[in-house]
């Protein structure tokens, strides 16, 4: 025999109960009398000089022993395995996204949901079965297919939220893969709705039911937040912060600025519904640091009304330029801000110590580790297999991309190019009708940028765009640069450690001190330098030791989505499917838990107004 | 004050009656009542050879001239009853609802009043020795002639109730005392816990007739208090616990029967009458029916 609430037995302790109390004497009332020879005759059995009384042998006691009995294993719920009609499957999806912290409903709408999920695992009947599913950053099925309430109770006491965004999209389609084999399944989402991600999906359950948790939006936040040396003062930072007002009327709040904890300044705004505002705020800078922003406002959702950024001071950027002789790229990158120029012609050395490469028509035996701006050079990895375009006519370019900043290519004619395939880890930046004139992307944590032309063999030189690119590259190429989303992650994704320099801090345990204060030891991949922490739930700093070196990152919400805290009322699934907000429902709900109780209640009851009748 | 004890109709109707004697008095001092000594009364008792210096006056002429010899005719001598009341003012007896006290003190006046109106000495005897009791105890100490009712009665109602109750130890006491033994009424509700039977024994060996009048609140009969019971004895201070209710009631009340019934029956194996009274019970039906059936007075 199986019980299904093995539990209930502890119910038992309740027969202790049942037998000390038949041990116990009561507290006796005092009672004055003329003489006690009259009640000394009539006292024999009675009288007792201990608390407790020989236990005597009642069949009233028996038969109240047997009653408990029966009502702790009736609690238990004793089952045995038969053939039986198929239940139906619940599968269950808890949205665990910062969005569900808010505050709106009390004490919060992931508590709401909680509870609500509560309520359907109370209703589970016989045959039934649950899975549940937590759907946050990442998703995890936090208990698998069972009818055990107690697991399914235990599972749900387990979830709990997370700072990060909404990925609902992945969570349906488990659920969806989860139920599909299921003659009666139902997919059951308690969620606010704050899942941009649901369009794509194509479900084949039709039965998609979306809880909808929340009541209203009052919420503004951070949604972006980066710093730059100031373009006038180098001596400044400006820290810009884009604050968004997800709200329908307008909120009043205070944008606080620390460095290091300590105040720089505080800047009233006042935003209008729904509105982002970008806003720029100025700081010295003496050593590297990391700047605090906080929105200070009443709001339903705290999480997003902070961040945090690294910044490092600048440095100087040490660029080798491999040149048979060019002077307009050598003047360009002399003129660029903050660097140091090595130029040679020859590359027998390599460019270990450097930190960005400038290959002129040169293509190396190994690419050097840095930052790489290659001008038709073809390597041993990429590039290898080139064909030549004769006066390739510009016709479009990625004016958004970071290197195209204030760059424009109009009026830039091109003798010849080279024309390649396009990888994957790359994107292009100037594109001809049938290529590709400049590729810029990361490959294996180098970022490479590479020009088709000879710069000589164009206009471009003669052109303002050019310096001004030659500046953007080293900027983007610089290892301030391209390490400084390395250092800023949003909530959810994993934190990407570089192996330290030393051989010693390599060698030496890697450390995560998460914000508040836990510490996590994070695994070495075989054949990777690099490790990967993955435990970012938390927004915060997060502090990584590996022996005597100590980095800091900076993991942040930043989802305009997510602080986009408006419950949905209808959820749009796929292309045409809607999961609208069911109607209520009616559950049934056992009740015969508390009639047991009653019972005992009942029992004990009769156990008192016995003694009490024949007192 | 005598009417807060016994109201004047009752007083009326008791002084027709006489305290019952079995036995001739055995007492001293003239009286009323007949004794074994030859007096000068006008019962005829017997006749005895006149001797020299015998008075002329009772010699019987009649004889003399049928038989010509002188006798002489003896007469009963009339003597009083010797009356001794015990009466029991333990704080037990303080308890109830009319309180077993003034009932038993109302008996005692009764008792005392008939005794008075009979011409007998009457002696009342309340215990234990209290100072509080001492002075209306010297004033019952030795009581006789109807003139004494008043200040019997009024001495009665001074009486109070209190301390440990010694039954058997105040009995000998009584009996030891007495040089003549008569009649003894014993108004007590005989729960002490030493017991009654050595006091009442010493009464009988000294000669006293014996009539006990057993006193119980309706309290003691029907305890109205119920549920788990420290009970503490008023005068010992001894506790029993005991588990009571209406449903044991029953079991409580043959307990009480049967040691009442256990008196009775040890008073009237010796001769002696008992009675058993509660205390809210009316006055007069005890006086004018039970103790007259009884042959407590006549």
């Amino acid at each position: 025999m199986h019980f299904l609430t093995p539990a209930a037995f502890g119910f038992a302790l309740a027969m202790l109960a049942v037998i000390l109390l038949y041990l116990l004497k009561r507290k006796r009332l005092v009672h004055l009398v003329p003489s006690t020879v009259l009640w000394r005759r009539y006292l024999a059995e009675t009288r007792a000089s201990a608390p407790f009384q020989r236990l005597r042998n009642s069949w009233i006691l028996w038969l109240q022993l047997a009653w408990l009995a029966l009502a702790v294993l009736a609690l238990a719920r004793p089952f045995r395995a038969a053939p039986t009609d198929q239940g139906r499957l619940l599968v269950m999806i808890l949205d665990a996204s910062a969005s569900m912290q808010c505050r709106d409903e009390a004490p919060s709408r992931f508590e709401a949901a909680r509870a609500q999920l509560g309520q359907w695992i109370n209703s589970l009947q016989g045959s039934d079965q649950m899975v549940l599913i937590q759907a946050a950053a990442a998703t995890e099925v936090r208990q698998s297919r069972t009818s055990d309430k107690g697991a399914l109770r235990r599972a749900l006491a387990g979830c709990e939220t997370t700072d990060g965004p909404t990925r609902l999209a992945e969570a349906v389609k488990l659920a969806d893969t989860l139920s599909k084999e299921q003659a009666l399944a139902e997919i059951h989402l308690f969620s606010d709705g704050a899942a941009p991600d649901l369009q794509d999906v194509t479900l084949k359950t039709p039965q998609l039911a979306y809880h909808r948790v929340g009541r209203q939006g009052r919420n503004a936040g951070i949604v972006s937040v980066d710093v730059r040396a100031h373009p006038e003062n180098p001596a400044e930072r400006a820290v810009f912060v884009g604050v968004a007002n997800f709200d329908t009327n307008e909120i009043k709040a205070e944008l606080e600025l620390r460095f290091e904890e300590r105040l720089i300044g505080v800047k009233p705004l006042s935003l209008g519904p729904r509105e982002t505002r970008p806003q720029v705020l100025l700081a010295p800078q003496d050593r590297d640091g990391v700047f605090t922003v906080r929105l200070n406002t009443e709001d339903d959702l705290a999480v997003d009304n902070q961040a945090w950024v690294w910044s490092p001071l600048p440095k100087p950027t040490r660029v080798l330029l491999v040149t048979k002789g060019n002077r307009f790229l050598s003047r360009a990158l002399e003129a660029a801000p903050l660097v140091e120029l090595t130029e040679t012609a020859d590359y027998g050395d390599g460019a270990g110590r450097f930190d960005v490469a400038v290959f002129d028509k040169v293509s190396p035996a190994a690419w050097p580790a840095g930052g790489i701006l290659a001008f038709q050079a073809a390597g041993p990895d990429w590039f290898t297999n080139a064909t030549t375009l004769e006066q390739p006519v510009i016709v479009d370019w990625n004016a958004a991309h970071p290197l195209l900043r204030f760059v424009s290519f109009d009026a830039v004619q091109v003798a010849r190019s080279r024309a390649v395939p396009m990888p994957d880890w790359a994107v292009s930046l100037v594109e001809a009708p049938r290529a590709s004139l400049i590729l810029a992307g990361q490959r294996q944590q180098q970022r490479i940028i590479w020009v088709g032309f000879d710069i000589l063999e164009s206009t471009w030189p003669l052109r303002v765009s050019f310096p001004i690119f030659i500046a953007n590259a080293v900027e983007w190429l610089s290892p301030a640069s391209s390490q400084a989303g390395q250092f800023m992650v949003r909530t959810g994704s994993p934190l990407r450690l570089p192996a330290p320099r030393d051989l010693e801090g390599q060698a030496a345990a890697w450390t995560v001190i998460r914000p508040d204060g836990s510490r996590a030891v994070v695994p070495a991949e075989p054949g990777r330098a690099e490790r990967f922490f993955g435990g970012t739930t938390r927004q915060g700093l997060y502090r990584v030791e590996a022996g005597g070196s100590r980095e800091t990152y900076c993991v942040n919400l930043l989802d305009a989505p997510e602080s986009d805290v408006t419950p949905r009322f209808e959820l749009q699934v796929g292309k045409s499917a809607a999961a609208a907000v069911p109607p209520a429902r009616l559950a049934n709900l056992e009740g015969w838990r508390w009639i047991a109780a009653v019972g005992l209640g009942v029992l004990l009851f009769e156990w008192w107004f016995y003694h009490r009748r024949t007192a | 004050m005598a009417n807060a004890l016994l109201a004047p109709d009752l007083l009326r109707r008791l002084e027709a009656f006489e305290l019952a004697a079995p036995r001739r008095s055995r007492g001293f001092a003239r009286g009323e009542r007949r004794s074994r000594a030859r007096g000068h009364s006008v019962e005829f008792a017997d006749y005895r050879d006149y001797a020299p210096g015998d008075d002329f006056r009772y010699l019987d002429w009649n004889l003399y001239g049928r038989l010509e010899r002188l006798f002489l005719k003896l007469y009963e001598e009339e003597r009083e009853l010797p009356v001794t009341i015990a009466l029991d003012a333990s704080e037990s007896m303080a308890f109830g609802e009319p309180r077993k006290f003034d009932f038993a003190r109302r008996v005692a006046a009764a008792v005392g009043y008939v005794a008075l109106c009979g011409f007998d000495r009457l002696r009342l005897s309340a215990f234990p020795d209290r100072p509080e009791n001492q002075e209306a105890a010297r004033g019952l100490r030795r009581v006789r002639g109807r003139a004494s009712a008043p200040s019997f009665l009024a001495q009665m109602a001074l009486l109070e109730a209190g301390g440990p109750a010694d039954l058997s130890g105040a009995l000998r006491r009584i009996a030891l005392e007495t040089r003549q033994p008569g009649l003894a009424v014993v108004i007590s509700d005989f729960l002490d816990p030493a017991g009654y039977e050595s006091g009442l024994k010493a009464l009988w060996g000294r000669g006293f007739q014996v009539s006990a009048v057993q006193v119980l609140a309706p309290e003691e009969w029907a305890p109205a208090a119920a549920g788990d019971l420290r009970v503490v004895d008023c005068e010992t201070g001894q506790a029993e616990e005991v588990t009571f209710g209406r449903y044991r009631l029953a079991a409580y009340q043959r307990v009480v029967r049967d040691y009442c019934d256990r008196l009775a029956a040890w008073c009237r194996r010796q001769g002696s009458p008992c009675f058993l009274a509660r205390s809210d019970a009316p006055l007069e039906d005890l006086l004018l029916k039970k103790l007259r059936q009884a042959g407590i007075w006549g």
